[in-house]
């Protein structure tokens, strides 16, 4: 192919844009780790990750995290206990049952959930559902682990139906009219032989939901409920990693232990979140080949 | 049986945006006003009078910078990905880092913004701060939507435009971004949705309960969502939340349905969603 002097340039130009952008974001694992590096070092790895009294600004300050781990694990769980199977039902009926035009405006509903900002979800939750929460259980206050699942499943399901629909729509069509020739049910076709067909791209979904329920803030922030203590069920009240940093992080002095921990804090969850995203990547990766 | 589960599920999420919708419209459809778009909070708790100007302001100056900053890089990032680095290990590597970057939560952008452009540069909390760590969250998003826009347009276009012995750029700057144009515009705009929303990242590196004067490069600012956060969390006016809310929304709303549409009219393919 012919090739100019602003043919190079522009070759050079995107081929500098592509490496920086992806410095910039490389970088953004540095930073985060280059700050919480002090406090990995002196307070240890386990004492931090497993340490369950988090008390930043005592006599002796401790930090540990086990407390924020556990309610973000409830929380994000919890979503997906409610999040997959409804995600799962949705996509499978957009992609096999449903007519034409209600599967397009489904679509579009869908579209729009997933560009209502989290701090929309977060206050409609706060100011609809644990009231609601409350008045069922006869509780005084309801913010609770529970309710922030609740809330994140809402705002995971989108990607569970797009990821499940996209998995159904790339089966080829002989499956189905194999199916049909020899006489089962479109349920029987739908639930035995599409489902296991579809099942791996179902579970990466459902696990990049995972991944998004699991760093979410501000659901999480005006929902959860914000103690430190331990939560030993999905009702009680947490304060999970992100949101731990979102509320900590302004009023922390630059360079502070604190600050440290905010960051080691911010690592656990990144380390967390990435992990789960190579996973899928490994998997979608090595489907294909 | 089954089939009630599938089409309860397809039901109940239409239900879920509708109660969404209803509410913020009964509840914070009476707040707004002329007077609440164009004058500043006022009361004795900031927020519970006056309107939410500022917080506009704020706003569209944050999406802009964020736009402005990150949208070439992503344009020339996407044109190599898809005209010249197609197949080499190069671009294979920046596809990798990309996807992986995308699923990065947007309290840990913030928390990156924080340690860079607060403290480390000495930027402060601004609202030039702010706008950078906008724009590398959606940098990531951009370059796949972009890419994906690039890839959409017909390969026969390239062949041609081979056949006839024409450079590559020729053909980009005549042919392939006019055409793909329309789509590259929707990214563009569902980019500014997705930073516009965004109230983790600008919570520590640029946002504040309020802000006097004018809008400047290293002052802070108010947001939409954060001011929404505030007046709900500070237990200031439940009323405002809900105006504001209503007026965050329709922001997005337009911003989103705009970019489906443009998808949709020019694209050769029915758009899902991403």
């Amino acid at each position: 192919m012919a090739c100019d002097r602003k043919d190079i340039v522009l070759k050079w130009c995107g081929k500098v844009c592509a490496i920086g952008s992806v410095l910039v974001l490389l970088s953004l694992y540095v930073f985060i780790a280059g700050e919480s590096l002090p406090i990995w070092w002196d307070a240890g790895i386990l004492p931090l990750l497993l340490g369950k009294e988090w008390q930043p600004l005592g006599e002796s300050p401790q930090f540990g995290f086990f407390t924020m781990l556990v309610s973000t694990l409830w929380s994000s769980l919890g979503a997906m206990l409610i999040a997959a199977p409804l995600g799962i039902c949705c996509g499978i009926f957009l992609a096999e049952y449903a007519p034409g035009w209600l599967s397009a405006v489904i679509r579009t509903v869908l579209h729009i959930l997933t560009g209502i900002p989290s701090v929309v979800y977060g206050f409609l939750g706060a100011s609809v559902i644990v009231p609601w929460y409350e008045r069922v259980l006869g509780v005084p206050s309801g913010e609770s682990l529970f309710c922030a699942s609740l809330v994140l499943s809402i705002m995971v399901v989108p990607y569970i139906v797009s990821g499940t629909y996209a998995a159904f729509k790339a089966i080829p069509l002989t499956y189905r009219e194999a199916g049909y020739v020899l006489g089962v049910s479109k349920l029987y076709i739908t639930t035995r032989i599409l489902t296991p067909l579809a099942g791996r791209s179902m579970v990466s979904a459902v696990t990049l939901a995972f991944g998004r329920a699991a760093g979410e803030t501000m659901a999480v922030l005006m929902l959860a409920g914000n103690t430190l203590t331990l939560p030993l069920t999905w009702f009680s009240k947490g304060e999970p990693l992100s949101a731990l940093i979102a509320l900590e992080i302004g009023t922390a002095g630059i360079g502070s232990r604190q600050y440290q921990a905010l960051f080691a804090a911010g690592l656990v969850l990144l380390l967390f979140v990435s992990s789960i995203n190579f996973a899928i990547y490994y998997c979608n990766s090595r489907g294909r080949s | 049986m089954g089939r009630i589960c599938l089409w309860g599920s397809g039901l109940v999420v239409i239900a879920i945006l509708l109660v969404i919708i209803g509410l913020l419209v009964v509840r914070g459809g009476g707040v707004i006003s002329w007077e609440f778009l164009t004058s500043t909070p006022k009361g004795l708790y900031l927020g519970m009078e006056g309107g939410i100007f500022p917080a506009i302001i704020g706003t569209v100056s944050l999406v802009a910078i964020a736009t402005l900053t990150a949208a070439i890089p992503a344009l020339l990032t996407a044109i190599y990905l898809v005209e010249y680095g197609k197949a080499s290990p190069l671009a294979h590597v920046i596809n990798f880092v990309i996807q992986a970057m995308i699923g990065i939560p947007s309290i840990l952008i913030g928390l990156f913004g924080y340690a860079c452009f607060v403290v480390t540069l000495g930027l402060g909390i601004s609202l030039l701060s702010g706008g950078l760590t906008l724009a590398i969250m959606i940098l990531p998003t951009l370059v796949v939507l972009m890419r994906d826009a690039l890839q959409a347009v017909n390969d026969d276009y390239r062949l041609l435009g081979e056949s006839l012995g024409v450079s590559r750029r020729y053909l980009l700057q005549k042919i392939i971004l006019p055409v793909a144009s329309p789509h590259l515009l929707s990214s563009i705009l569902l980019a500014m949705g997705y930073a516009a929303g965004a109230t983790a990242p600008i919570m520590v590196t640029a946002a504040v309960v309020m802000s006097r004067g004018s809008v400047s490069l290293l002052n802070p600012v108010m947001a939409l969502p954060f001011h929404l956060y505030i007046l709900f969390s500070q237990h200031i006016s439940l009323e405002r939340a809900y105006g504001t809310a209503v007026v965050l929304v329709l922001i997005l709303l337009a911003l989103n349905l705009f970019s489906l549409y443009l998808r949709n009219r020019y694209g050769k393919r029915v758009a899902f969603y991403d």
